[in-house]
C-alpha cells in the first residue's frame, strides 16, 4: 500500500508535466547547400543555442575553422575544401554536440558543379573552333534567344533547384540524425525497465526469505 | 546538468566511474530489500523529472529531484540514480555512457550529503520538517552545480565561471525543487510518516 500510494503521488506529479516534456540535451546539425555549409544548434526543448563556439574539423581531426552561433542558433560558412567534416558545438557547462558531414554530401554541390559547367561550356567553344558547320546552328539559337546559352540555362536550373530543394535538403539532413527527441515510447520504456528491475529485486528478496 | 560525451578527459571519467562504483556498492549494501520497490519508484521519478524543462536564463535547465531521492533513500540514491541515468543516456541521449560515472556522482553525492544534513529534521514538527526538506531540494541542486564545476576544472573551462553560470542557470530549479521536495515530504508526513527516515520503530 505504501508503495502504491507513493507511486500514485509520483505519477500525478509527473504526468501533468509530461505533455510538455522534452529531452534535455544539445544538438547541432549541418547540411551542405551550394558552396556553403549551414548549421543549426538547439537545446532539446527548442531553445536555440546562442553565441556558442562551433569548431569544424576534417576527418583526420585537423581543425579547419571555427565560429560562433548567432541568435537563431545558426552558423554557416563557405567550406574551404571538399572533405568529410566533423562539426563540434560547445554549448558550455559540459554540453557538447557533434555532427558529421560525410564527403558524399559535398558531391554535386558548389565547386564541382561549377567545374562541370565550365568543362561542358568549354566543349562547344572548342567545337566552334574546329568545325564551322556548327556555327550557323548556334547563331540561329542565339538569334532566337540571345541571352540563353547552355551555361546560362544550367546556372538558372541550378539556382532554382537550390532554392526549391533548400527545405528538402535540410529535412533530409535532419532525418539522418541518429538522435531524436524523447518520445512517449522512450519514457514508458524507461519506466518499464525500472519496474522490471524492481521485480527482479523483489524476486530475489522473496527467494532469500523463503530459504530462511 | 548532464555532462555530454567527449567533454571530459580520461582521468576525470575514470575517477567519476570509480567513485560512482563505490557509492553504488555502499548503496546496494545498505538497501533494505523490503523497500526495493521504493528505490525503484524514486528512480522512475528521477528518470522522468529531467524531461521537465524550465527555460529560464541563457541555458536550458530541467528538474533533477536528487534532493527528495536522497532524503528518502540515503545511500540507496546511488544505485537508483545510476539506473535512471543509464536509461536517460540510452533512451534520451542525455549525457552519455562514458560520462555515466561522473554524472552519477554529480547528482547522487549531493543527494547523500543532503540525507545526512537534513533527514534528522524530518520527524520533527511540521514547520521544521518542511523547511528542512525545502533546504534539501535546494542544496542538492546547488551541490550538484558545484560538483559539475569541479568536474569541468580539468577541461579548458574556468571553475568559478562555470560554477557560477550553472548555479545561476539552475537557480529557478533550486527554488522549484525545494518547493516540490517540501510538498512531497509534507504530504508523506501526513499520509505515510513511516516512509521518512529517522522514525524509531
Amino acid at each position: 500500500m505504501t508503495v502504491m500510494k507513493q507511486f500514485v503521488i509520483i505519477w500525478i506529479l509527473f504526468w501533468g508535466a509530461a505533455g510538455t516534456a522534452y529531452a534535455h540535451k544539445v544538438t547541432i546539425f549541418a547540411w551542405v547547400e551550394g558552396d556553403t555549409v549551414f548549421t543549426e544548434s538547439k537545446f532539446s526543448g527548442g531553445k536555440k543555442v546562442q553565441n556558442a563556439p562551433v569548431e569544424i574539423f576534417d576527418m583526420n581531426g585537423r581543425k579547419l575553422l571555427e565560429g560562433k552561433t548567432d541568435k537563431q542558433g545558426a552558423f554557416s560558412f563557405r567550406y574551404p575544401q571538399k572533405t568529410g567534416m566533423k562539426v563540434l558545438l560547445h554549448a558550455g557547462m559540459g554540453h557538447q554536440a557533434e555532427w558529421v558531414i560525410p564527403v558524399e554530401e559535398f558531391q554535386g554541390n558548389g565547386f564541382s558543379d561549377k567545374e562541370n559547367t565550365s568543362a561542358v561550356g568549354a566543349k562547344p567553344s572548342a567545337g566552334n573552333g574546329l568545325g564551322k558547320e556548327q556555327l550557323p546552328e548556334s547563331a540561329e539559337n542565339a538569334s532566337v534567344s540571345p541571352c540563353l546559352n547552355a551555361d546560362n540555362i544550367r546556372d538558372l536550373i541550378d539556382n532554382t533547384m537550390d532554392k526549391k530543394l533548400k527545405p528538402i535538403i535540410r529535412d533530409l539532413s535532419l532525418l539522418r540524425n541518429p538522435d531524436h527527441e524523447a518520445t512517449f515510447r522512450d519514457i514508458m520504456g524507461g519506466i518499464g525497465y525500472i519496474l522490471g528491475l524492481i521485480g527482479i529485486g523483489a524476486y530475489f528478496n522473496y527467494r532469500k526469505k523463503r530459504k530462511e | 546538468m548532464h555532462i555530454s560525451e567527449g567533454v571530459l578527459s580520461g582521468p576525470v571519467l575514470l575517477t567519476g566511474g570509480v567513485l560512482a562504483a563505490a557509492g553504488t556498492a555502499i548503496g546496494l549494501k545498505k538497501i533494505d530489500y523490503d523497500r526495493v520497490a521504493q528505490v525503484g519508484m524514486l528512480a522512475a521519478a528521477f528518470f522522468v523529472a529531467s524531461l521537465i524543462h524550465v527555460n529560464i536564463g541563457p541555458s536550458s535547465a530541467h528538474l533533477i529531484l536528487n534532493g527528495i531521492v536522497g532524503l528518502l533513500l540515503g545511500w540507496a540514491a546511488f544505485p537508483a540514480i545510476l539506473v535512471a541515468l543509464t536509461l536517460q543516456a540510452i533512451l534520451f541521449q542525455f549525457g552519455g555512457i562514458t560520462t555515466l560515472g561522473v554524472n552519477t556522482v554529480n547528482m547522487a553525492l549531493p543527494a547523500v550529503i543532503c540525507y545526512y544534513l537534513f533527514s534528522p529534521f524530518l520527524q520533527k514538527k511540521d514547520a521544521i520538517a518542511i523547511t528542512a526538506s525545502f533546504a534539501a531540494g535546494f542544496f542538492a541542486v546547488l551541490f550538484s552545480a558545484v560538483l559539475l564545476g569541479i568536474a569541468l576544472i580539468f577541461t579548458e573551462e574556468n571553475f568559478w565561471e562555470v560554477s557560477s553560470l550553472v548555479v545561476i542557470g539552475n537557480f529557478p530549479i533550486m527554488i522549484i525543487e525545494g518547493i516540490v521536495t517540501a510538498f512531497c515530504v509534507g504530504f508523506l508526513k501526513k499520509v505515510h510518516p513511516e516512509i521518512l527516515p529517522g522514525l524509531k520503530q
